[in-house]
């Protein structure tokens, strides 16, 4: 052998080590360890969970400064799965052994029992669990992916996740390269009983509008008129007929100069609209001058809306010009509640009942936003916080439920935490929902799934799974308005792209009514609020 | 004696008659070396701090997932490969050697893929002196609202088509490539002279313009980096130096080290705040007044830790994340106790390469508040945060001049300093006579005593309520005086004057900064869309 043969040798000995010794150890538990007393400290939390049977492998990384390789072992009903990490402590599990093992452990427990070798010695921690659900969650989860600021946008979009796996379809991306003309942002995106086949959101700025997606095309519309306050806001799909509830609310934001929650974002005004996508006519649901409403959602029988309303008049110096509004508002930021509101409808003769109290939380100095109700007319989830309405920058802001059979309102604490939770939404069998929460930074919202069993109870919350779960700490955006579906957008990008770019909105024909009324104000319970049972 | 010598004088005379006439020896210098050498020179030391603040407004990991929004711009891949180049402006040396390798390889391959002959080979060096004049044109612009990545992107895509290039050369010729460090031995003394005199021109030229035309940016970047590094003497020696340029980073960044010194009552008017227009353009290429340069740094070190944070945000939201923006994103939120928002920045910056030591500084005070708190820098601005919460705008922008006007309570004296320090720089004296009563009684600073002279010639009596002014009385009077003659056209004599009064406020309150005081210090509108 000679020398340059003996030096090559060497060298890719040297670097087959050294990849070996910076790798992953081999899957598999060790022969010997030590058992530890704690559980181990991983990231994301994925611990006394309850997990849909068909998500995608809940990968995590492992925290532990001493230990240099992992070893995870899980065990499902007679189904094991193994898995490795190097020093990073990064779990990824193998997808199709991951489906495997939640397919057979369905209503069952799954145990995970995780490995540390530190040094030449290999230690236990105590075993951790999670609960396959019987039920799966909706495959798709769109969400909106923006900074967690403030006024100005770029790059921002549309994504729909398949929660099943790791695919990301991209529904649509404004502006990548910065044009000041066509710059513009996207939001309120918003889909028709948990179905993608329709589908809308709203372009600002420039290409203004609102996109409506039917049929496999696209097509913009403008709800402008001189008594709506913008255009469309919020919406709500109607489950059955053609129509779209939308708030239309002028809103502004508020920066804190010292205070734990950064932004405050409040409506100066705000009503509700009812726009007609058949024959594109647009006309007011409620339009009262001191009244806030807001948030408008359909129950699964299209015959009832709910929404949230704030009374301001008493917040307001009535002598004081108009123009003061905003300023006054800010002013009391923090003394302006919202009720949970419903009006009854029609679907027939498209006509509007009384507004009725739903739950009276103004009174407690809380306050009501984006009240969801679940698929089965049982249960409207809603966020209850402190004050104001856009609760997702609001520490205090929980998740409730009001169980329409009882009248009960309880806050699901399993799926809180001490940080932001809003923008819910259900699954479309009704035992799953989402939310966007500020819970791991206090800055960055991700969108955490939670389990709701037949008993209205919720379960520990826990953020979707992401291929490299590293990705919830790198990725610099938000997770916004989280809604999932049971199928996936078809209509592609370039499509949308085109509606946006290329078609100018149509104007919707504004249509008047009568729909200037007040609430009245029925007797509710004095401890949560809510209203007397219906009958 | 005469008779010996004689002889062998007389034999070399003959060899010379025999012998060819010898040339005489002209010298040649090896051009492309000393091209190499002025390019390291200018830059590492002379536009070195362009570049390294470049890399602060710069962000780049090797996790290509975290660059997507530049990577799914076009010519993506360059801004990457650019902006990783750019890191290594972290220590301008380095960053001047891989620069300096960069076009000097570049300007070498130019005559070799070119074939220049000796006589042409002066056009090799216009490509990297187009560049760098170019880059000196641009000045603020080739980081401000702008892809970084192209600074240094360019000049090595141009290398490696040129490399390309080359070696599709040397594959089909065997021709002798000209030498890159020695003096090739095809050039005589005149072509070698004309290399030299392009070089040198150019030089001339980039320097030149640089320093008649952009003299503010060099100053600039230096006084921004050494805001980073807490440079206080440093910003202060170097503003002085340059007491005569005016522009709002530069007064931003004076203010803010005067601030750390607690000199803000004593020198804020050692240099001239008129604030002359910059070459300075925003993403809408328009001309821009540079405040996204200062606004983040002016909240921060003004006491505004959450204002910081939303004027980062903002930055980010349009350009990105930078180094920069980060850095003082992690120092507020270690301010406001936001610990899990510290380790996400800590983490994502622990990527970048040569920031290990700004992470292990600030990563050690996570979670720990008396770290933090013992923090010199820190515990300075600590002073000044305010008391209650409100709303941004509630007050003038940039708010950290709004809120201290309009201060009327705060932790510290040097809370009240700053409130006067700005009441008297925005003129505002019915504000500043507001808050003069915690000094009733007391020798005021410099500043303060000046602005209170020149608001006691409308408030007689003023001045014997403070002690030691009256010593200061005989100048004002002078000054008030002095200044008669050219109180008519104020803006028209401004300049001349401001050699004579450097530092004294009643100047700068009747000639100074006259076109803000016009039009108010009011905040750019920006848009209320986008809320999340």
């Amino acid at each position: 052998m000679n020398m340059k043969k003996s030096l090559y040798i060497i060298i890719y000995s040297s670097i087959i080590l050294l990849l070996a010794a910076c790798g992953k150890p081999t899957a598999q538990v060790p022969a010997q360890f030590s058992l530890l007393e704690e559980k181990a400290n991983i990231y994301p939390d994925y611990t006394d969970i309850v997990v849909p049977p068909n998500i995608a492998p809940l990968n995590f990384i492992v925290r532990d400064s001493l230990a240099d390789a992992f070893v995870v072992h899980l065990q499902g009903k007679g189904k094991e799965l193994l898995s490795s990490a190097g020093k990073n402590g990064t779990i990824q599990m193998d997808m199709a052994e991951w489906k495997e093992l939640l397919a057979v452990s369905i209503g069952t427990e799954v145990r995970v029992t995780i490995y540390a070798r530190r040094g030449e010695a290999w230690f236990c921690y105590k075993p951790h669990s999670f609960m396959v659900a019987e039920e799966p969650v909706d495959a798709f989860l769109s969400y909106r992916l923006i900074q967690p600021s403030y006024e100005l946008y770029r790059q921002l979009g549309i994504y729909q996740r398949n929660l099943t796996n790791w695919d990301v379809h991209t529904i649509y991306e404004n502006n990548r390269e910065f044009d000041n003309k066509s710059n513009h942002c996207i939001n309120c995106h918003n889909y028709r009983s948990n179905s993608s086949a329709d589908m809308m959101f709203h372009v600002r700025a420039n290409h203004s509008g609102t996109v409506i997606v039917q049929n496999g095309k696209a097509h913009k519309v403008q709800m402008k008129d001189s008594t709506i306050i913008t255009a469309g806001v919020y919406p709500s799909w109607h489950p059955t007929e053609n129509l779209i509830a939308f708030s239309t609310n002028k809103t502004g934001q508020a920066f804190h100069i010292y205070h734990d929650e950064k932004i405050e974002v409040m409506d100066e005004s705000s009503d509700l609209l009812l726009y007609d996508v058949t024959k594109n006519e647009i006309c007011h649901i409620l339009r009262t001058p001191y009244d806030l409403e807001t948030f408008p959602c359909w129950a699964p029988d299209g015959k009832t809306l709910y929404y949230c309303n704030a009374d301001i008049s008493p917040l307001l110096n009535l002598e004081l010009p108009d123009s003061t509004r905003s300023h006054q508002l800010m002013l009391r930021y923090d003394s302006i509640y919202y009720n949970l509101m419903s009006v009854t409808f029609d679907p027939k003769t498209r006509q509007f009942g009384e507004p009725q109290m739903e739950v009276e939380m103004a009174p407690m100095h809380k306050s009501i936003s984006v009240p969801r109700v679940s698929p089965d007319g049982r249960y409207v989830l809603y966020t209850l916080g402190d004050y104001g309405q856009f609760h997702i920058w609001h520490k205090s802001a929980d998740l409730w439920v009001k169980d329409l059979q009882t009248g009960n309102c309880y806050a699901l604490n399993e799926a809180n935490s001490k940080d932001a939770e809003s923008f819910h939404s259900w699954s479309s069998n009704g035992r799953w929902m989402v939310f966007a929460s500020r819970r791991m930074d206090g800055n960055y919202s991700r969108a955490f799934l939670a389990y709701f069993d037949k008993n209205g109870k919720a379960h520990k919350a826990f953020v979707i799974p992401q291929e490299d779960p590293e990705m919830n700490i790198l990725l610099l955006k938000s997770f916004n308005v989280p809604e999932l579906t049971k199928d996936s957008v078809t209509l592609s990008t370039a499509d949308i792209s085109k509606c946006i770019y290329e078609t100018e909105a149509e104007n919707a024909k504004y249509i008047p009514n009568d729909a200037t009324f007040r609430h009245q104000k029925p007797q509710t319970d004095a401890v949560t609020g809510a209203s007397p049972k219906r009958k | 004696m005469s008779k010996r010598s004689s002889q062998p004088s007389r034999k070399a005379a003959q060899q010379k008659e025999t012998e060819p006439p010898v040339r005489h020896k002209q010298w040649r210098l090896p051009v492309l070396l000393l091209f190499f050498v002025a390019v390291l020179v200018w830059a590492t030391y002379y536009y070195g701090s362009v570049f390294q603040l470049s890399r602060e407004y710069s962000f780049w990991v090797s996790d290509t997932r975290q660059l997507d929004f530049i990577l799914s711009c076009s010519f993506g891949i360059l801004r990457y490969v650019g902006r990783a180049l750019l890191m290594t402006y972290k220590y301008p040396w380095l960053g001047g050697l891989l620069m300096a390798f960069i076009l000097t390889l570049g300007t070498w391959l130019v005559g070799y893929c070119w074939r220049l002959k000796a006589k042409w080979r002066a056009l090799q060096y216009l490509p990297a002196l187009a560049y760098m004049g170019t880059v000196t044109y641009y000045g603020l612009d080739i980081f401000f609202e702008a892809e970084t990545g192209y600074i240094m992107g360019i000049p090595f895509l141009v290398l490696l088509v040129l490399v390309i290039w080359g070696i599709m050369i040397r594959s089909f010729s065997r021709k002798k490539t000209p030498s890159f460090i020695k003096v090739p031995s095809d050039e005589t003394h005149r072509d070698n002279l004309i290399q030299l005199v392009v070089c040198v021109l150019g030089f001339a030229a980039i320097v030149g313009f640089n320093e008649l035309k952009r003299p503010y940016v060099r100053v600039i970047t230096q006084l921004a980096l050494m805001e980073q590094e807490q440079d206080w003497e440093g910003i202060q020696a170097l503003a002085r130096a340059n007491a005569y340029q005016s522009n709002r980073p530069m007064a931003c960044m004076y203010a803010i080290a005067l601030v750390h010194t607690d000199q803000i009552a004593e020198r804020m008017y050692d240099i001239r705040l008129d604030y002359d227009s910059l070459y300075l353009h925003g993403m809408d290429k328009t001309l821009n007044n540079g405040s996204s340069m200062y606004i983040a740094e002016g909240c921060y070190h003004g006491g505004f830790p959450e204002s910081c944070m939303h004027s980062c945000m903002e930055q980010m939201v349009m350009q990105g994340p930078t180094l920069r923006l980060m850095k003082l994103y992690i120092k507020s939120a270690l301010m406001r106790g936001e610990w899990e928002l510290c380790r996400k920045f800590l983490r994502i910056l622990s990527d970048v390469p040569f920031e290990g030591s700004f992470c292990k500084k600030y990563g050690a005070m996570v979670g720990n508040d008396s770290l933090v708190d013992a923090d010199p820098e820190i515990a300075k601005i600590r002073l000044t945060e305010p008391l209650h919460d409100s709303f941004e705008g509630m007050y003038q922008q940039p708010v950290f001049m709004g809120y201290n006007l309009a201060l009327v309570e705060g932790r510290s004296a040097n809370a009240l300093y700053n409130s006067l320090c700005v009441c008297l720089y925005t003129k505002l004296m019915p504000s500043f006579l507001e808050r003069l009563e915690p000094l009733m009684g007391r020798t005021p600073p410099d500043i303060i005593a000046d602005g209170i002279l020149l608001t006691a010639t409308k408030n007689p009596g003023l001045e014997n309520k403070f002690t030691g002014l009256n010593l200061r009385i005989p100048r004002i009077q002078g000054f008030m005086q002095q200044i008669q003659p050219y109180m008519s056209d104020r803006p028209g004599h401004a300049y001349e004057l401001f050699g004579k009064y450097k530092g004294y406020y009643p100047y700068y309150y009747f000639f100074g900064n006259l076109k803000a005081t016009k039009k108010g210090y009011t905040g750019e509108v920006t848009s209320n869309s986008g809320v999340n």
